[in-house]
C-alpha cells in the first residue's frame, strides 16, 4: 500500500498546525502574549516546511509525479490566508485575507484545468458574497481607531476554548487524511483513450452546429456541405477514437419535413482538424444541462427563497420600549376595535 | 322456641297456594290462573304517559328556576300544579281500567340481540290494578306534601327552595318509572332514581356535617341492597331471558315451576329460578329498610320533613312491598324466599317497635315506627297476604304521612325542638288545634285502636293470616306483642307532647338544619329568651293535615267495599294482578266464616292442615279482640306512664311537668335495657366495629401499600430520567458553539470508530 | 524546468495520477480543518459565517480536484451548486446577524442562549 505521506509524519504534521493554531488564536494580552502568536506563527511555517519536506522526499525516493510548482505557492498562501483569518482580531482583516484564500483557491483550480469555474469563484465569491460581508461587517462593528487591541469587541478579543476545538479540528484533519491516504492509491488511473474518447464524443456528437463552425473554420467543409446527422436523433456523425466525419450535403426538406441529404462523404483522420475537441466550458455547459437539469431548478429555488428570506428578516423594526409598544398597541386595537394585540405587525 | 319454629317451618306451610277467590278464577290451578291475567296485556292510551311527564316537566321547570335564580313560591304552585294533574290523571286511569292489563310505550329503549337470546327493555309502562294502586297514592300524597312543604320550605325561598322542588319531582319520576315501568331495567331505573333523589333530599342541609353523613349512609346502604336487585335483574334474564313483566308472567317454565311449587315440590325446580326470589328480596330489604339493612333510614330523618314524611315514610321505602308484590309468581317458585320475608319482616317489627319506644326524638321515634310497620308489611307479604300487606301500605302512606307532617309542623313551630321532654301540651297552644286534633287521628291509627281506624284493619289481615297459617303462629304473636309496643311508644309521644301543661323551649336552631332564621325574625321570636312564642302552622300545613285525617278515618270504609268478595276495596285491587295468590288455608277460613259453616282440613301438598284458630275463633274475628285489646292496653299504659294528671291522661296518668314522669322511676329502676334501647342496641356501633372499621383499617393499608410501595416504585422510574437528565443537562449549554463542538467530537469519534474498522478489514484481507 | 511551468497542471486529456491528487485534498481538508476550528473558536458570528464560507470552499477544492483525476465535469458542476448555496446561506446568514445584532447589539453567538437545559 503506497502511502502519499507517512503516517507519523502526517500525524506529527497535524500536532504542531494545532498547536500553532491554538497559539495564534486571539486572545487578551497579557504578558508574552505577542510572543506566542509569534511563536505559534513560526509552528504553522515549520509544519507547511515539514509538509513540503515531505512531499519532496517523497517525489526523490519514488518516481510518482508531483502537482506542479505553482501548487507550493497556492496552497501557501490558500492556507496562511485561512489560518489568518480565523487568527486575526478584526473582522474586515479576516474576510480580506479569505478573499486571499480564495484567489488562492482559484489558482488551484487552473492547475486543476477548471478554468471557467475559477473566474466564476472570483466573481460570485471574492466580488459578491465578501463584499456582501464587508459590508454587514462595516455594518454591525465599530471599527476601533488606532491600532489598540483592547478597543476592540470582547467578541473578536479572544478565543473560545481554543485547545479543545484545536484538538478536534486537528484530530478530524488527521483521521481524514489518513482515510484519504489509505484509499487515494488505490484509485483506478483513468487510461487516457477510452475516458476521453467517451468524454468527448459524448459531447461533440451532441453539439453538431460547434463542429460545422470548426471545420468551416478550418475550411473543410465546401459550400452547402456539413456534419452529418443522424436522421433519428439529430446528432452530428463523428467518430471521436477513429477520428472520422462524416459530412452530408443537405438541400431543403422533403415531404416529411427531413433535411433532404443528396449526398454524403467521410472525412478521415488525416482532415481531423486539431481545435475539433470540447473544451472545458463545453463539457461543463453539456453537463450541468443535459445530466442536472433538475438541480438548476432547485438551485433557483433556493436563490429565490434565500433572497425572500433575507428581505423578510432584513426589515427595518421599528425598537420600542415596552410601554411605548403597549401604546401604539392600544392605539392600533382602538383603530382595529379589537384587543391589545397585533402590535406586532 | 322461636329458632325451632324458625327452622321447622322455614319451607312449608307457604308453599300451599291458590288463586284469589276474588280473581273470578277460583277453581283452576296457579299456572292458569297467572296466564289468564296477563294472556290479553294490551295496548292503552298515551295519556298515562302524562304520569311521569308532568312531574317530569315540573322537575325541568324547577331546574330552570334554580338556575335562574327565582326568589318566590313559583317551584311550589308548579310542583303541586303538575302533580295535581298528575295525580287526576292517575284517578283517570284507575276509572277507565277495565281490568285488563296494558302497556304503553313512550319510545324503544333496548333492544338488543345477545347471543340466541333478546334483550328488550323498551321506556314503556305496564298498567294493571297493582300499578294503579300504588300510583294513586304516589302521586295523591306526593300532591299534598309537595303543597305542605310550599309552606314548610319557605324560610329557603332563593337558596335551596328551587332544588328542593326539583328533587322532589324527581322522585316523583323515579317512583312512576319504578311503579309504572313494564319491564325490570325500568324498575331499576326508577329504584336507582328515587335512590338518588333520597340521597339528595337527606342532604338538602348539605352544610350540616350529620345530614351528609346520613345521605352518604342511605346511599351507601342501599347500594347493598341496589346489587342484590340488580343480580336479580341479571338472573332473570339468564333465566328467563326477558325482563318484561308481559312476557315474564307467560312464560312457560315459569307456570311450570309455579304448578311444582303449588304442589309443595321444589326440589324440580332449578336453583337458578330459586335464587331470583332471593335477590330481589335483598333489594327489597335495602330500599324498604328491613333488617339487616334498616339503619339507615332513621338517619334519613335529617332531611326535612316532608321529605321524610313523601319518602320515607309513604312512598319510596314501600318499593320494597312493591317489588315482591309484583314479583311474586317469581317469590312462590322459590322454597326459602317468602318465610324469609315474613321472619325478617316481623324481627324488624320488634326491634324497631323497642327501639322506637326508648327514643325522645319525636320525629326518630316516628322512622322507628316507619320500620316497623314496615316489617308488617313485609311478614304478610311473606304470609301469602298480598292483600294485608298492600292494605298497610296504604293505610300506613296516609297515617304515617299525616303523623310525619304533624310532627314538621312543630318542628318548624318550636325552631326545630324534637325532644318530647321539653315539649308539652301543645294541642292547646293558640293556633295548634288543628295539629292536635290529627295528630290524635294519627296516633290511633298507627296504635290501631279497633273498629274506629283504618289502620286496624289493614294490621288485623296481617295478624290473621298468622294466625290462619299452620306453624305461623309464633309470627302472630310477636306481631301482636308489637303492636302493642306500638300503641304504647305511639301514644308516648301524644301524652307527652300535645297534652298536660304547656311548656314548650325552643330548639337550638331553625329546623334542625341551617342558617335561614330570618324568617322568624319576621315573626319577632327571641329564640333563645322567655319571650319565645311558638309560630303556628298557616293554611297550607293546616289543609293538608286535615285532609290526611279525613283520607285515614275515610279508608276504613275501603275494608268494606267488596269485602265478601274480595277482602276489601284493596284486595280487589291486588286481585287483578301478579300478585293475587294467597294461601288456601286462609281461603278455607274465609269460606268458613263467610258461610257460617265449621272450619275444616284443607288438603295442602305437605299433608291435609287445618287452618289455624286463635282462642278457638276465627282468626280473623280472634284478631280483632286479640288486638284491639292489646292496642287500647298499650294506649292506656301509656296514660299511666306518661300522661297529665286529669282527663288528659284519661285519669290514669300523673305528670305535672313537661320531663318528669312515672316512666323515669321504672327506666331507673330497669337496669341498663332502657338505655341500650335508647341508643338502638348499638346496631350502628356493632356495623361500625364489624364492618366499617375493617374496612377503614384495610383502606389504610391498602392506602399506605399505594403511597409507599407503588407511588415509590413509580416515583423510581421517574427520578431515573431527571438523574439521567442532571447529569447530561450541562451538555445543553444553548450556546451554537457549544453544539458544534459536541458535532464536531462526535464526528472524530465516529471516523475513528470506522478507520479501526477499515484497518481490522484491510489487515485481514 | 522553465517549459514545464505551464500553468496548468497538465494538458487537459492528460491523466492525473493519485500522487498528484493527494496534495490537493490534502490541502483541501486542511482548509476545512481551518474552517472547523475557527467556527468552534470565534465569537463573532460574522467570522464564524466566514468559517463556514472557507469550508464550502475547502469542499469545492475537493470537488475540482476529484473532477481534474475523473477527467469528468461533474466535480466542477457540483461547484455551482455550492456556490449556489454558498450564496443563498450569505444572504440569510448576514441577514440574521443584522436581525440578531438588531436585538442583543452584539455579535456574540453566545448572547443567545435561551435553549439552555
Amino acid at each position: 500500500m503506497e502511502q502519499i505521506i507517512h503516517p507519523i509524519a502526517l500525524y506529527l504534521i497535524c500536532g504542531l498546525g494545532a498547536a500553532g493554531v491554538a497559539m495564534a488564536l486571539p486572545r487578551r494580552d497579557r504578558e508574552g502574549g505577542r510572543t506566542l502568536t509569534i511563536v505559534g506563527g513560526l509552528l504553522l511555517a515549520a509544519t507547511f516546511g515539514l509538509g513540503a519536506l515531505m512531499l519532496g522526499l517523497k517525489a526523490g525516493a519514488t518516481d510518482s509525479p508531483l502537482p506542479n510548482y505553482f501548487f507550493y505557492p497556492f496552497a501557501a498562501i490558500g492556507l496562511g490566508g485561512a489560518l489568518r483569518m480565523i487568527t486575526h482580531k478584526r473582522p474586515v482583516y479576516s474576510a480580506l485575507y479569505f478573499i486571499m484564500t480564495i484567489i488562492a483557491s482559484c489558482g488551484m483550480y487552473l492547475l486543476l484545468s477548471a478554468e471557467f469555474m475559477a473566474f466564476a469563484l472570483v466573481i460570485i465569491y471574492a466580488g459578491a458574497i465578501l463584499i456582501t460581508y464587508l459590508f454587514v461587517i462595516m455594518l454591525a462593528t465599530q471599527a476601533p481607531t488606532g491600532d489598540k487591541d483592547e478597543l476592540l469587541d470582547e467578541v473578536d478579543a479572544e478565543a473560545r476554548e481554543p485547545l479543545l476545538a484545536c484538538a478536534i479540528g486537528f484530530v478530524l484533519l488527521g483521521l481524514l487524511t489518513a482515510a484519504m491516504f489509505r484509499g487515494i492509491g488505490e484509485l483506478p488511473a483513468p487510461a487516457r483513450a477510452t475516458t476521453l474518447a467517451q468524454a468527448d464524443n459524448g459531447v461533440l456528437v451532441n453539439l453538431p452546429k460547434k463542429v460545422d463552425k470548426i471545420l468551416d473554420r478550418n475550411d473543410l467543409l465546401p459550400t452547402g456541405w456539413r456534419v452529418a446527422r443522424d436522421p433519428e436523433s439529430g446528432k452530428a456523425m463523428l467518430d471521436v477514437d477513429a477520428r472520422t466525419i462524416q459530412i452530408e450535403l443537405v438541400d431543403g426538406k422533403d415531404h416529411h419535413g427531413h433535411p433532404n441529404v443528396i449526398a454524403t462523404r467521410t472525412l478521415t483522420s488525416e482532415d481531423w482538424p486539431a481545435d475539433l475537441e470540447a473544451n472545458n466550458l463545453d463539457r461543463l455547459g453539456y453537463n450541468l444541462l443535459n445530466d442536472h437539469p433538475m438541480m438548476i431548478e432547485v438551485a433557483g429555488i433556493i436563490l429565490l427563497m434565500a433572497m425572500l428570506g433575507a428581505t423578510v428578516l432584513a426589515r427595518k423594526h421599528v425598537e420600542l420600549e415596552e410601554d411605548l409598544k403597549a401604546a401604539q398597541a392600544r392605539k392600533l386595537g382602538a383603530y382595529m376595535g379589537d384587543g391589545p394585540q397585533g402590535g406586532a405587525a | 322456641m322461636m329458632t325451632a319454629s324458625l327452622l321447622n317451618t322455614l319451607a312449608s306451610p307457604i308453599a300451599m297456594l291458590a288463586p284469589e277467590a276474588g280473581g273470578g278464577h277460583a277453581g283452576g290451578n296457579a299456572s292458569a290462573h297467572l296466564e289468564h291475567l296477563v294472556s290479553h296485556v294490551g295496548h292503552g292510551p298515551k295519556w298515562v304517559l302524562l304520569i311521569p311527564f308532568l312531574p317530569f316537566l315540573a322537575f325541568v321547570l324547577n331546574a330552570l328556576y334554580a338556575a335562574f335564580g327565582v326568589k318566590s313560591k313559583l317551584p311550589a304552585w308548579t310542583t303541586v300544579a303538575l302533580l295535581a294533574v298528575a295525580f287526576a290523571t292517575a284517578l283517570n286511569m284507575f276509572l277507565n281500567f277495565d281490568g285488563t292489563p296494558y302497556t304503553v310505550q313512550a319510545f324503544e329503549w333496548f333492544n338488543l340481540h345477545y347471543g340466541d337470546k333478546h334483550f328488550v327493555a323498551n321506556f314503556s309502562f305496564y298498567v294493571d290494578k297493582l300499578t294503579i294502586l300504588w300510583m294513586l297514592f304516589v302521586t295523591g300524597l306526593a300532591t299534598l306534601i309537595a303543597l305542605y312543604a310550599s309552606e314548610y320550605m319557605s324560610h329557603d325561598i332563593g337558596t335551596g327552595y328551587n332544588r328542593f322542588f326539583a328533587a322532589f319531582s324527581l322522585f316523583v319520576v323515579s317512583m312512576s318509572c319504578l311503579v309504572m315501568g313494564d319491564n325490570l331495567i325500568m324498575l331499576y331505573l326508577g329504584w336507582e332514581g328515587v335512590g338518588l333523589c333520597s340521597y339528595l333530599l337527606i342532604g338538602y342541609f348539605y352544610k350540616k356535617p350529620s345530614a351528609v353523613a346520613a345521605a352518604k349512609k342511605a346511599f351507601i346502604v342501599n347500594r347493598i341492597g341496589d346489587l342484590g336487585l340488580a343480580l336479580g335483574v341479571y338472573l332473570t334474564f339468564v333465566h328467563f331471558g326477558t325482563v318484561q313483566y308481559s312476557e315474564l308472567f307467560q312464560n312457560a317454565q315459569l307456570h311450570h315451576y309455579i304448578d311444582m311449587a303449588a304442589g309443595g315440590d321444589f326440589s324440580h325446580i332449578p336453583g337458578t329460578a330459586q335464587w331470583i326470589a332471593l335477590l330481589l328480596m335483598v333489594g327489597a330489604f335495602g330500599k324498604s329498610a328491613q333488617f339487616p339493612l334498616y339503619v339507615w333510614l332513621p338517619d334519613a330523618m335529617e332531611g326535612p320533613t316532608p321529605v321524610s314524611a313523601l319518602i320515607h315514610a309513604a312512598t319510596m321505602v314501600t318499593a320494597g312491598v312493591y317489588l315482591i308484590a309484583r314479583m311474586y309468581p317469581l317469590f312462590l317458585v322459590s322454597e326459602h324466599a317468602l318465610p324469609i320475608v315474613a321472619w325478617i319482616g316481623t324481627i324488624t317489627a320488634l326491634l324497631a317497635a323497642t327501639i322506637g319506644m326508648a327514643q325522645f326524638d319525636i320525629k326518630r321515634i316516628m322512622a322507628y315506627s316507619t320500620v316497623s310497620q314496615l316489617g308488617y308489611m313485609f311478614a304478610g307479604l311473606g304470609l301469602l297476604t298480598t292483600t294485608g300487606a298492600a292494605f298497610h301500605v296504604l293505610t300506613h302512606a296516609f297515617f304515617k304521612a299525616l303523623l310525619f307532617l304533624a310532627c314538621g309542623a312543630v318542628m318548624h313551630g318550636f325552631a326545630g325542638q324534637l325532644d318530647l321532654r321539653k315539649l308539652s301540651g301543645v294541642a292547646w297552644m293558640k293556633g295548634w288545634g288543628i295539629v292536635g286534633v290529627t295528630m290524635l287521628v294519627g296516633c290511633m291509627n298507627l296504635a290501631g285502636l279497633p273498629y274506629i281506624t283504618s289502620g286496624f284493619y289493614s294490621k288485623d289481615m296481617i295478624l290473621a293470616e298468622a294466625f290462619i297459617t299452620p306453624g305461623y303462629a309464633a309470627i302472630g304473636w310477636i306481631l301482636v306483642f308489637t303492636a302493642i309496643l306500638t300503641a304504647y311508644y305511639t301514644f308516648r309521644v301524644y301524652f307527652r307532647v300535645f297534652v298536660g301543661p304547656q311548656h314548650a323551649e325552643p330548639g337550638d336552631d331553625h329546623h334542625g338544619d341551617d342558617d335561614h332564621g330570618h324568617g322568624h325574625d319576621d315573626h319577632g321570636h327571641d329564640h333563645h329568651g322567655h319571650g319565645f312564642h311558638p309560630h303556628a302552622p298557616g293554611w297550607a300545613i293546616n289543609t293538608v293535615l286535615v285532609i290526611l285525617a279525613c283520607a285515614s278515618m275515610l279508608a276504613i270504609s275501603l275494608a268494606y267495599i267488596q269485602k265478601e268478595e274480595s277482602h276489601g276495596w284493596v284486595g280487589s285491587m291486588v286481585a287483578q294482578s301478579t300478585a293475587s295468590f294467597h294461601s288456601p288455608y286462609a281461603e278455607a277460613a274465609h269460606h268458613a266464616h263467610v258461610e257460617h259453616t265449621e272450619m275444616h282440613a284443607v288438603a295442602g301438598p305437605v299433608g291435609t292442615a287445618t287452618p289455624g284458630t286463635v282462642f278457638g275463633m276465627d282468626a280473623h274475628q280472634g284478631m280483632i279482640l286479640v288486638s284491639g285489646i292489646g292496642a287500647i292496653f298499650g294506649v292506656l299504659l301509656a296514660a299511666y306512664l306518661h300522661g297529665p294528671k286529669g282527663w288528659q291522661g284519661l285519669f290514669l296518668g300523673g305528670r305535672e311537668h313537661a320531663d318528669k314522669c312515672r316512666m323515669d322511676a321504672i327506666a331507673k329502676r330497669a337496669g341498663p335495657l332502657p338505655k341500650w334501647a335508647e341508643n338502638k342496641w348499638y346496631v350502628d356501633e356493632f356495623y361500625h366495629m364489624v364492618l366499617v372499621l375493617p374496612l377503614r383499617i384495610i383502606s389504610h393499608i391498602f392506602h399506605w401499600v399505594d403511597k409507599l410501595l407503588i407511588d415509590g416504585l413509580v416515583n423510581v422510574f421517574g427520578f431515573l430520567p431527571r438523574v439521567f437528565a442532571w447529569i447530561i443537562r450541562p451538555s445543553q449549554s444553548g450556546v451554537l458553539q457549544g453544539y458544534a463542538v459536541s458535532m464536531a467530537g462526535g464526528l472524530v469519534v465516529i471516523l475513528f470508530v470506522v478507520l479501526i474498522i477499515v484497518t481490522r478489514a484491510g489487515g485481514a484481507s | 524546468m522553465i517549459e514545464s511551468l505551464t500553468l496548468a497542471q497538465l494538458a487537459y486529456p492528460e491523466p492525473m495520477s493519485a500522487s498528484v491528487l493527494a496534495p490537493y485534498l490534502f490541502v483541501s481538508t486542511a482548509m476545512f480543518a481551518i474552517g472547523l476550528v475557527g467556527f468552534l473558536t470565534r465569537k463573532n458570528m460574522i467570522i464564524m459565517f466566514l468559517c463556514t464560507e472557507l469550508m464550502f470552499q475547502a469542499a469545492g477544492l475537493a470537488l475540482i480536484a476529484f473532477g481534474r483525476h475523473h477527467l469528468g465535469a461533474d466535480g466542477q458542476t457540483f461547484v455551482i451548486f455550492v456556490l449556489c448555496v454558498a450564496a443563498a446561506e450569505a444572504a440569510m446568514a448576514l441577514a440574521l446577524v443584522v436581525l440578531l445584532f438588531r436585538h442583543r447589539e452584539s455579535l456574540s453567538a453566545s448572547a443567545w442562549k435561551e435553549l439552555n437545559g
